[in-house]
C-alpha cells in the first residue's frame, strides 16, 4: 500500500490545510454568532427597560385635549361669553404626503375655492410635522359627517369638535370682555420673553388668546390647564387605538363672574341708540359698577373668526369710534359736572354759599367776556348749581384758585386710574399750579383766565366717563371714597368691594350742602333737568348735574348754539346722576357725544332710563316703590253702606258688573 | 444499510441510496427557520397570509424540492458545469450592466422573457463553483502562494466590480468575501493574508470618502452615529434596536409587538425580520434562531470535512461562508453593530432571490454529501 500514500500525499496536504482552516472558520463563525448572542444579552436582557420605554413613545401619543375656556357672567350669573361647539377639519402634514392631491381630495367634500386651495397647500406644507393646520371650521353636520366617513383613507386628514367662544349679547359687552383672537407670533415670542416655554396649546389650531378687556387681563385664568388623550399611533402617525384609562382630563378655566348687570347694561346701549358715548353706572354703597357701555359698538364675535380687512378698515375709520372704549378710553372736558367738585372746593376755602353773585349773562376779565348760557340774576350757591350759572362758577373758582379745586377733584376720583382688573384706562388731566408748571414747557404760570374756565369745568381739566361716575358716587355716599369694582370674582374667590377705603376728606355738611343743589337741579322746577329727571317711581327722586362741554373755539359774535353745525363740532352733553336722593344707591354718568343742544337734553334723559331700570331691578327698592301710597281717610259709613266702591288701583282693570253697558 | 452493502460498485448509484444520503436533520433545521420565517410574517402583515407569509412558504416548499432535486445531481456534472455556470453569470453581469432594469436607483436586475432576475446572485453558486473548480486542479503549494493566484483573484475581483457598481455593495461585498474565504481555505499563505488584510485595512477610508455613493456614504456615516438622524437614515437602525431591546427576555408574544405591527420597524419583513421576531419572541427566540444557524453552518462544514473530493470539500465550505456571512452580517446591522447595506437573514426574510440561491446552494451541499466519495477527475493545472 505504497503507492496509495504517494498518490494521496498532495491530496492529503490539501485535504490538512483545508481541515485546519475549516476548523478556523467554524471558530470565527462560532466567535462571530457567540459576539451577536452577547450584544443580544445586552440590547434584550441588559438595557430592555431602557429600549421598552422607547417602543411605548413611538407607540403611544399623547393628543393635546383644549381645556374649555372659562365662563364670563355678569352679576346675577347671565352668561356673557361662553362656548360652542365648533366642527373643525384638520390636516397636518405627513411624510412622503401628497399634499395638492389632498387638497384637492378635501375640495370635492368640502367647498375650498382656488385662491384658497393656494393658501392651505402653501399653509400645510408649511408647518412643522404633525402640527395640524385648520382647512375649515364651523362645517354643518353634513360636512363633518361626510369627512369623518372619508377621513380614514385621506392620511393626515381629521375632523373633530373643538369649541368656539361665542358672546351671546355680541356688542354689548365687546369693551368690557374683549375678545380672544388667533395666537399670532408676537404672543409666542412675548411668552418667551417673559421667561416660559410658551403653553403647547398656544399652537393649537383654535385656540384662541385674549386680545382686549377681561379675556386678555384673565387669559391664563379663562384658559385653564390642557388634558391630553392617550393614544396609539402607528409610523405614520395615524390612531389606531384609544386609551381611555390613560387620558389626562383638562382642567377647565375659571368662571368669572363680573359686577355689571346685562338688563342695565342693555337698556343702556338700547337708549343711546345711534348716539356715540358712554354710560357708566355704580352702586353708591360698595362701588360695583354695573353698567359700562360704550356706543357705538362692534360685534365681538366676528374677531373671533377673524376680521376681513375691509371690515377692520371700517370699524376703525368710522367718526364715531366704535373700538374706543369711550368709558375708560374717552378723555372729555367734564363742563358744568364738574361745578359740584367747584363747589365743594370753595365751601372747604370758606366761601359762604349764602353771598350772592350776580349774573347778567356775561362777564368782562381779563380782557374778554365770559358768557353765561342765560341771565340768572343774584345767585348763592344752591341757585348757582341748580341753575349751572357760569358767571358764579367763573368768580368762584377765580376767587380759590386751582389748586383747592384739584384737591378736590383728586379727592374725588379724577386725574386718576382705578384697579378693576382690566387695562385701557386714560387719566385725563386735572390741572393745578404745580401741574402746569410740570407740563408746559413755555408758559409755565396759571393764569387767572385758567382758573375762570376751570370753573366751569373746562380748560385744563378732562375726564374719562368712569371717574365721572366714580366722582359721582362718591358724592352720593358721601362718606367713602369708593373704588370701583368691575371683577366680582374669579373662579368662585370674590375680590375686594370697592368700600373698603378711607373716609372722604370732607365733613359731611359740606357735601350735603352740594348734593342739595345737585337735588334742586332734578327736582326743583326750575332745576336744569327737572323734567328729564322725573323717575316716576313715587318717592324715589333722582339728584344730577347737566353738562355741557364744548368742543370749539368761539369766535367772537359766532352762534355758540349746537344745532345746524357738523356732528364733530358740537358740543359734548353730560349727565350725572345718583339716586333715591334721600338713601343713595346708584350713581350714573352719562356722556354723549357731540349730542343734543346742551344742558338737559340728550345726556339725562338717557340717565333716568337706565337709572329706572337699576332702581327697579333692586329688590329693596322695588319694594319701596311698589308700596301703596298712604290712602286719604276713608268715610267709614260709606264703606259701610257699600254705596260707592273704593277707588281702584291706577292700573288695574275697572271690575266688570254685569250688565252694565260697555 | 450496513456498509458493507454501500461499498457494493454502483450501490452508491442507486436513487433510493442517494435520498438516504440526505442529510435528513440538516433539512428539518432548514424547515425550522423557514417557518419561523412565514409565523412571523403572519404575525406582521397583521395576523394574515398574505402578502408576505404564504408566498414565502410556498416558495421554500418549490425550493427544498429543488434541493433534493439538486442533492441527487452528480457530483462530476456540478464539476463539469463550475466554469460554464461562472461564465453564464459574468456575462449576465456585463448584460446588467448594459441593459439592465433599474430599481431603487440601482441596476441590478434583468428582464428575459417573462423572467425577471438578479444575475448577481447566480454569481454567489458561479464564484463558489469556479474557485472550487480551480483550486481541486491546483497544488497545494501554488495554492499557497504563486503566480496561480492571479486567476482566482480576477475571479473574484470581475464580478464584484460589476455588482459594486450596479451599485449593490452588500452583495458585492459578500462575493468578494466569499471568494476570499474559498482561497483562504484552500491554504493561501498567511503573510499573504495578513498583507491582505493590512492593506484593506488602510484603503477603507479613502475608499469610504470617495468611492461609495452618496447614500452608502450616508448609512456608513449614520452607522458610526446612528442617534445623529433618529427619523432619517439612523431611523432604521435605532428603530430596529428598540424592537430588540423592547422583546426583552422572553419577547412582547406573537402578533404583540407595536413596533412591528405599527410600522416603526422599516424593512420589518425583509432586512429587519429578525428583528420582528426578536420583538414578539425576545432573547429567548433570538437565541433559538441563531443556534439553528449556528447548527447549519457546524453541520455544513462537516459535510465539507467528510468529502473526499477538493472541489467538494471548497465548494460546501464556500456555500457555507456565503450563508454564514449572511446570518453575521444581517444579525449585525439588526443589532447595530453594522452599518445597514441590505442583506437579508436567509431563509427567515421574505425574498425569493435570495431563498433561491442559498437552497442551490444546500443543493450543493447535499450533493456533496451524498457523492462524499466519488472520484473527480484530477483536472491538474488545467482550467477546464
Amino acid at each position: 500500500m505504497s503507492e496509495p500514500t504517494i498518490f494521496f500525499s498532495e491530496v492529503n496536504e490539501k485535504q490538512g490545510a483545508f481541515t485546519r482552516r475549516a476548523f478556523l472558520m467554524g471558530g470565527l463563525t462560532g466567535a462571530g454568532l457567540l459576539a451577536l448572542t452577547g450584544r443580544l444579552v445586552h440590547l434584550q436582557i441588559v438595557e430592555a427597560q431602557r429600549y421598552q420605554k422607547l417602543a411605548q413613545s413611538n407607540q403611544f401619543n399623547f393628543r393635546l385635549v383644549p381645556p374649555p375656556r372659562g365662563l364670563i357672567l355678569d352679576r346675577n350669573g347671565v352668561t356673557l361669553a361662553s362656548n360652542r361647539p365648533n366642527f373643525r377639519l384638520l390636516v397636518s402634514r405627513e411624510t412622503d404626503m401628497d399634499v395638492e392631491q389632498t387638497v384637492d381630495d378635501l375640495a370635492t367634500l368640502v367647498p375650498i375655492d382656488a385662491k384658497r386651495r393656494e393658501r392651505l397647500i402653501r399653509d400645510i406644507k408649511r408647518a412643522p410635522k404633525k402640527a395640524p393646520v385648520q382647512v375649515m371650521e364651523d362645517m354643518s353636520w353634513e360636512e363633518f359627517s361626510r369627512i369623518n366617513v372619508r377621513a380614514p383613507e385621506l392620511a393626515g386628514v381629521t375632523a373633530d369638535m373643538g369649541e368656539v367662544r361665542v358672546y351671546p349679547y355680541g356688542g354689548a359687552f365687546a369693551h368690557v370682555i374683549g375678545y380672544v383672537a388667533r395666537v399670532n407670533d408676537k404672543d409666542i415670542e412675548s411668552a418667551r420673553k417673559a421667561g416660559i416655554s410658551p403653553d403647547p396649546l398656544l399652537y393649537n389650531p383654535g385656540f384662541r388668546i385674549g386680545r382686549q378687556g377681561v379675556e386678555k387681563a384673565f387669559d391664563i385664568d379663562l384658559r385653564g390647564k390642557s388634558g391630553a388623550q392617550k393614544q396609539e399611533v402607528d409610523a405614520r402617525g395615524r390612531v389606531v387605538r384609544q386609551d381611555p384609562g390613560g387620558d389626562i382630563p383638562a382642567t377647565p378655566g375659571k368662571e368669572i363672574r363680573l359686577t355689571l348687570d346685562a338688563d342695565i347694561q342693555n337698556r343702556a346701549l338700547e337708549v343711546m341708540g345711534e348716539e356715540s358715548g358712554a354710560i357708566v353706572v355704580m352702586d353708591c354703597r360698595n362701588g360695583d359698577l354695573l353698567c359700562m357701555a360704550s356706543t357705538p359698538s362692534f360685534d365681538a364675535n366676528r374677531f373671533v373668526k377673524g376680521l376681513s380687512v375691509p371690515e377692520y378698515r371700517a370699524l376703525a375709520q368710522y367718526e364715531r369710534k366704535p373700538l374706543l372704549d369711550k368709558v375708560m378710553s374717552g378723555t372729555y372736558p367734564p363742563g358744568s359736572t364738574f361745578k359740584p367738585m367747584v363747589a365743594l372746593a370753595a365751601l372747604s376755602a370758606g366761601v359762604d354759599p349764602d353771598i350772592r353773585t350776580n349774573c347778567n349773562g356775561s362777564w368782562y376779565f381779563g380782557g374778554r367776556t365770559w358768557r353765561c348760557w342765560g341771565r340768572h340774576g343774584a345767585q348763592n350757591m344752591h341757585d348757582a348749581i341748580k341753575n349751572s350759572c357760569d358767571i358764579y362758577f367763573y368768580q368762584t373758582a377765580l376767587k380759590i384758585g386751582p389748586d383747592g379745586i384739584a384737591a378736590a377733584a383728586h379727592a374725588f376720583g379724577l386725574g386718576q386710574t382705578f384697579d378693576i382688573g382690566i387695562p385701557g384706562q386714560k387719566k385725563g388731566i386735572v390741572g393745578s399750579r404745580e401741574w402746569k408748571r410740570k407740563n408746559f414747557r413755555k408758559d409755565k404760570t396759571w393764569h387767572p383766565g385758567d382758573s375762570v374756565n376751570y370753573g366751569i369745568g373746562q380748560g385744563y381739566i378732562n375726564v374719562n366717563p368712569l371717574q365721572s361716575a366714580v366722582m359721582t358716587a362718591r358724592l352720593a355716599n358721601g362718606v367713602k371714597a369708593l373704588n370701583p369694582r368691575l371683577i366680582k370674582s374669579v373662579g368662585g374667590v370674590d375680590r375686594p368691594p370697592g368700600n373698603a377705603v378711607p373716609d372722604l376728606p370732607y365733613p359731611k355738611e359740606l357735601l350735603d350742602y352740594v348734593r342739595g343743589g345737585m337735588i334742586a337741579v332734578a327736582n326743583d322746577t326750575s332745576g336744569t333737568a327737572f323734567r328729564q329727571s322725573q323717575l316716576g317711581l313715587g318717592d324715589v327722586l333722582m339728584a344730577g348735574k347737566t353738562g355741557t362741554a364744548q368742543v370749539r373755539v368761539f369766535r367772537d359774535g359766532e352762534s355758540r348754539k349746537s344745532a345746524g353745525v357738523r356732528w364733530a363740532l358740537k358740543d359734548h352733553n353730560w349727565y350725572i346722576a345718583f339716586a333715591p336722593i334721600d338713601a343713595p344707591r346708584y350713581a350714573i354718568s352719562v356722556l354723549i357725544e357731540h349730542g343734543g343742544l346742551g344742558g338737559a337734553t340728550a345726556a339725562a334723559p338717557r340717565a333716568r332710563e337706565v337709572m329706572r331700570v337699576a332702581l327697579l331691578k333692586d329688590p329693596e327698592l322695588r319694594a319701596r316703590i311698589e308700596k301703596p301710597l298712604p290712602m286719604p281717610e276713608l268715610d267709614e259709613a260709606s264703606l259701610a253702606v257699600g254705596a260707592a266702591p273704593p277707588a281702584p288701583a291706577v292700573g288695574a282693570p275697572p271690575p266688570i258688573t254685569p250688565g252694565a253697558p260697555q | 444499510m450496513t456498509s458493507g452493502g454501500l461499498t457494493r460498485p454502483g450501490e452508491r448509484d442507486r436513487l433510493i441510496v442517494k435520498f438516504a444520503e440526505i442529510d435528513w436533520t440538516f433539512c428539518l433545521i432548514l424547515c425550522l427557520i423557514a417557518g419561523a420565517g412565514g409565523m412571523m410574517m403572519f404575525s406582521a402583515a397583521p395576523n394574515s397570509w398574505e402578502p408576505w407569509a404564504a408566498p414565502h412558504l410556498i416558495r421554500f416548499g418549490v425550493f427544498f424540492v429543488m434541493m433534493i432535486v439538486l442533492a441527487m445531481v452528480d457530483l462530476r456534472l456540478w464539476f463539469t458545469l463550475a466554469y460554464p455556470i461562472y461564465a453564464v453569470a459574468l456575462i449576465l453581469l456585463v448584460g446588467v450592466e448594459l441593459f439592465g432594469d433599474s430599481a431603487k436607483g440601482a441596476q441590478r436586475w434583468l428582464e428575459v422573457g417573462p423572467l425577471r432576475f438578479q444575475p448577481s446572485e447566480i454569481m454567489k453558486i458561479g464564484i463558489v463553483l469556479a474557485l472550487a473548480r480551480f483550486y481541486h486542479g491546483v497544488s497545494a503549494d501554488s495554492a499557497r502562494f504563486s503566480w496561480w493566484l492571479l486567476v482566482p483573484l480576477f475571479l473574484i475581483g470581475a464580478p464584484t466590480l460589476l455588482v459594486a457598481h450596479q451599485p449593490d455593495l452588500g452583495t458585492a461585498i459578500l462575493i468578494a468575501a466569499t471568494g476570499l474565504a474559498i482561497m483562504i481555505l484552500a491554504g493561501l499563505s498567511w503573510k499573504v493574508i495578513a498583507a491582505g488584510i493590512v492593506s484593506v485595512l488602510v484603503s477603507i477610508p479613502p475608499f469610504i470618502m470617495f468611492v461609495l455613493h452618496d447614500y452608502q456614504r450616508k448609512r456608513v456615516m449614520t452607522f458610526l452615529d446612528p442617534e445623529s438622524d433618529p427619523s432619517g437614515s439612523g431611523y432604521h437602525i435605532l428603530q430596529s434596536k428598540i424592537a430588540l431591546g423592547a422583546g426583552g427576555l422572553l419577547g412582547k408574544g406573537y402578533g404583540l409587538g407595536s413596533q412591528s405591527q405599527l410600522d416603526f420597524l422599516p424593512e420589518k419583513h425583509t432586512d429587519f425580520m429578525f428583528a420582528t421576531l426578536a420583538e414578539e419572541f425576545g432573547f429567548a427566540g433570538c437565541f433559538s434562531i441563531l443556534f439553528l444557524y449556528g447548527a447549519i453552518i457546524f453541520m455544513a462544514l462537516r459535510i465539507a470535512s467528510i468529502s473526499h473530493s477538493h472541489f467538494g470539500r471548497l465548494s460546501t465550505a464556500g456555500v457555507t461562508a456565503t450563508f454564514a456571512l449572511y446570518v453575521l452580517i444581517n444579525g449585525a446591522m439588526v443589532m447595530g453593530l453594522a452599518p445597514v447595506v441590505g442583506v437579508p437573514m436567509p431563509l427567515l426574510s421574505y425574498g425569493g432571490t435570495v431563498m433561491l440561491t442559498v437552497m442551490v446552494g444546500f443543493g450543493l451541499v447535499q450533493s456533496v454529501r451524498v457523492h462524499r466519495y466519488s472520484e473527480v477527475t484530477s483536472g491538474r493545472g488545467a482550467l477546464m
